[in-house]
């Protein structure tokens, strides 16, 4: 992975020493909240319904265990020992004093990480497909292109104050597990350079991105962004905090006048003083070769024994893991999502215990997805049934990767000051309801995204079966949608049938969920292929109570 | 009827304001919280606007009657009154004030 060299250090000590002069400050009262507000956000200190959170930028997914275990560390120390990993493949602690921060961002500079940018109407960490450099079907690896990103976007003066916040994922593979489409710039490595699509989005207006650009070249990247991101940054609506983000201007132009008024842009810029030279590109790349692969005899018949003497082994090698470019190896999703738990969080035991498998069974090295689980992308095959006892014994086996039960969910309103709705209540309600493992494999692959408000960031728009949270007069209701996926056939879900309460959700889900299993042609065909075919219309009449 | 809450500086806490306490005027258990008169209450505000170095983003909350918020306010209150509601992740302060749920 890539290591901070002496100007990184440099730019993130100076901030951490700015920041903790102004904590000082504003502790003393020389600074008053709205002139410290911002400063606080641009470290991304946030201030909860509850208290203090710190959202910690995770660069395109990618840890070491030597980070996780700070993360530890910093649940243990500073907060009540539990972190939440974001769907922007970051993590937030939610129980921050602001006292402890500057300790904390010290801590973090030690291990090479920071929280800049993870606020504020900037470009945002850049996220990329969790099984980069690992996956059977990758083109390319995205992590050197998301790190090239990283080094240009942070503390780029041109665009530190954009009209409003900005998001590019990546993904070098065949298959889209980065949700490209619904980003402000969606990046798609293919043979021949870059795909760039510009102006996806969710939020209180869902856009899928457009296809802008085909074989941008690499060593052009950084120019033809600067050019995408100086038209937005000249004519995105700041006049207007809810059509500021770029799919309204993308939307209001056309893509291909946008596209036009690009490359007019472009063609202006110096790109040699903008692009990376060849060099530093490979300079980059050399910080992420593969593992030290160690040759470690596989016997699949050992591994068969093992299977058939544990089921719940059996089961999470069919839902976990997945198909690594070397056949003696597989990545493995550790699932953030135990029946009845809230999605995403991780105790400061369980993040020594991912650290800890990382380092006996995965070369050292985690990723965060965006669907909030940790993947350890390199594990011998040998060592898999030796790993899951590891997990098992730290509430970290759950079968159920891509299943009913795998929920992304925003934290909600039981901690976000901008929700309307909780959202990690109904997760729990809906992951106790159907927490018998043999139900959830026969339902096959099926994402569920929840929301607690219009802002999106439980990705409701694309999930097979998006649940949005709403504030109905003082009481939570929920919408749900059908026919959203995040993947190389992106769609966006629509709004089907009445809003429901919390308490009617699990069952409107479980009618559904029976009217899909009688309809579907077979058990291949999954949830969201049977609603294309039928239409979701076909379903809707299940979601509610029969008369 | 209202009450005055804010976040204190110095941990984010919610803090509920309680007239003539010990605590400074503030409190993190809600119960406790005095039910004040609208006038008072806006003068207590702009006082605590004033405050910085105490708390944060101080604000009034709107009761029907002593026990009862506001309908359409009755979801974010409640849930920053009690703590989330959440799983493993619950932070239990009607234990931590050894009473049940407030509102």
């Amino acid at each position: 992975m890539y290591q901070y060299d002496q100007f990184d250090h440099a730019m993130v000590a100076a901030r951490n020493a700015e920041f903790k002069d102004q904590v000082e400050r504003r502790l003393k009262g020389e600074l008053s909240e709205d002139q410290f507000k911002p400063l606080r956000l641009m470290n991304g200190l946030y201030l909860q319904l509850h208290a203090y959170m710190l959202r910690i930028a995770v660069p395109y997914g990618v840890l070491s265990s030597r980070q996780m275990r700070t993360f530890a560390h910093i649940a243990r120390t500073y907060d009540r020992d539990f972190g939440h990993f974001t769907t922007r493949q970051n993590i937030q602690f939610n129980w921050i004093k602001l006292a402890d921060t500057p300790q904390i961002l010290e801590d973090l500079a030690a291990v090479e990480m920071h929280a800049i940018q993870t606020s504020g109407n900037c470009i945002r960490n850049t996220t990329t497909d969790q099984f980069a450099g690992a996956a059977k079907d990758e083109i390319d690896d995205p992590r050197p292109w998301a790190e090239l990103i990283r080094q240009w976007s942070t503390f780029h003066p041109e665009f530190t104050f954009l009209p409003r916040k900005f998001k590019i994922a990546i993904t070098g593979a065949t298959r889209d597990r980065a949700a490209i489409r619904v980003h402000d710039i969606g990046l798609q490595l293919t043979d021949k350079g870059f795909d760039v699509y510009v102006g996806g989005g969710m939020g209180r207006t869902p856009h899928l991105g457009h296809l802008i650009k085909s074989g941008l070249p690499g060593d052009r990247l950084l120019s033809y962004l600067e050019a995408a991101l100086r038209v937005y940054n000249r004519y995105g609506r700041r006049d207007n905090i809810y059509k500021a983000r770029i799919k309204i201007l993308v939307s209001a132009l056309g893509p291909q006048e946008y596209a036009r008024q690009v490359e007019e842009e472009w063609a202006t810029l110096d790109q040699a003083q903008i692009d990376a030279p060849h060099a530093e590109i490979a300079r980059i790349k050399s910080f992420f070769p593969q593992p030290a692969y160690a040759e470690k005899p596989f016997d699949v018949a050992s591994l068969e024994r093992a299977k058939a003497a544990d089921a719940g082994f059996a089961r999470w090698v069919r839902n976990n893991t997945l198909a690594h470019r070397r056949d003696d190896h597989v990545s493995v999703t550790i699932s953030l999502k135990p029946t009845g738990l809230p999605p995403g969080d991780a105790s400061s035991a369980q993040m020594d215990a991912m650290a800890d498998a990382a380092d006996r069974f995965g070369y050292g090295e985690l990723r965060v997805s965006h669907e909030q689980n940790v993947i350890l992308p390199h594990v011998a095959k040998a060592d898999l049934y030796e790993l899951y006892r590891l997990l098992d014994q730290n509430g970290l086996s759950s079968a159920n990767v891509g299943k009913i039960t795998d929920m992304i969910a925003c934290p909600g309103l039981d901690y976000c000051s901008l929700a309307n709705a909780r959202s990690i209540p109904l997760a729990q309600d809906i992951s106790q309801r159907f927490a018998d493992a043999e139900l959830t494999d026969k339902i096959g692959d099926l994402q569920i995204k929840i929301s607690g408000c219009i802002n999106a960031c439980g990705h409701h728009h694309v999930g097979h079966i998006g649940i949005l949270g709403v504030d109905k007069q003082g009481e939570e209701f929920y919408q749900i949608l059908l026919g959203g996926r995040a993947d190389e056939q992106a769609a966006l879900g629509v709004i089907t049938g009445k809003g429901l309460s919390a308490e009617a959700v699990p069952g409107a889900l479980e009618r559904l969920i029976k009217l899909y299993l009688e309809l579907r042609t077979d058990e291949t065909e999954r949830f969201i292929d049977t609603v294309g075919r039928l239409g979701r219309e076909a379903f809707a009449g299940a979601l509610h109570e029969p008369a | 009827m209202k009450l005055l809450t804010a976040n204190r500086l110095t941990d984010g806490l919610v803090l509920w304001y309680v007239e003539g306490s010990d605590l400074s005027g503030w409190t993190e258990d809600a119960a406790l919280a005095t039910r004040l008169e609208d006038e008072a209450a806006a003068l207590l505000l702009d006082e605590w606007k004033a405050r910085e170095t105490e708390v944060v983003a101080p604000y009034l909350v709107p009761l029907i009657d002593e026990n009862t918020l506001v309908k359409r306010e009755y979801v974010r209150e409640h849930v920053r009154a009690n703590g989330p509601t959440a799983g493993q992740t619950a932070f239990d302060t009607a234990r931590q004030h050894q009473r049940g749920e407030v509102f």
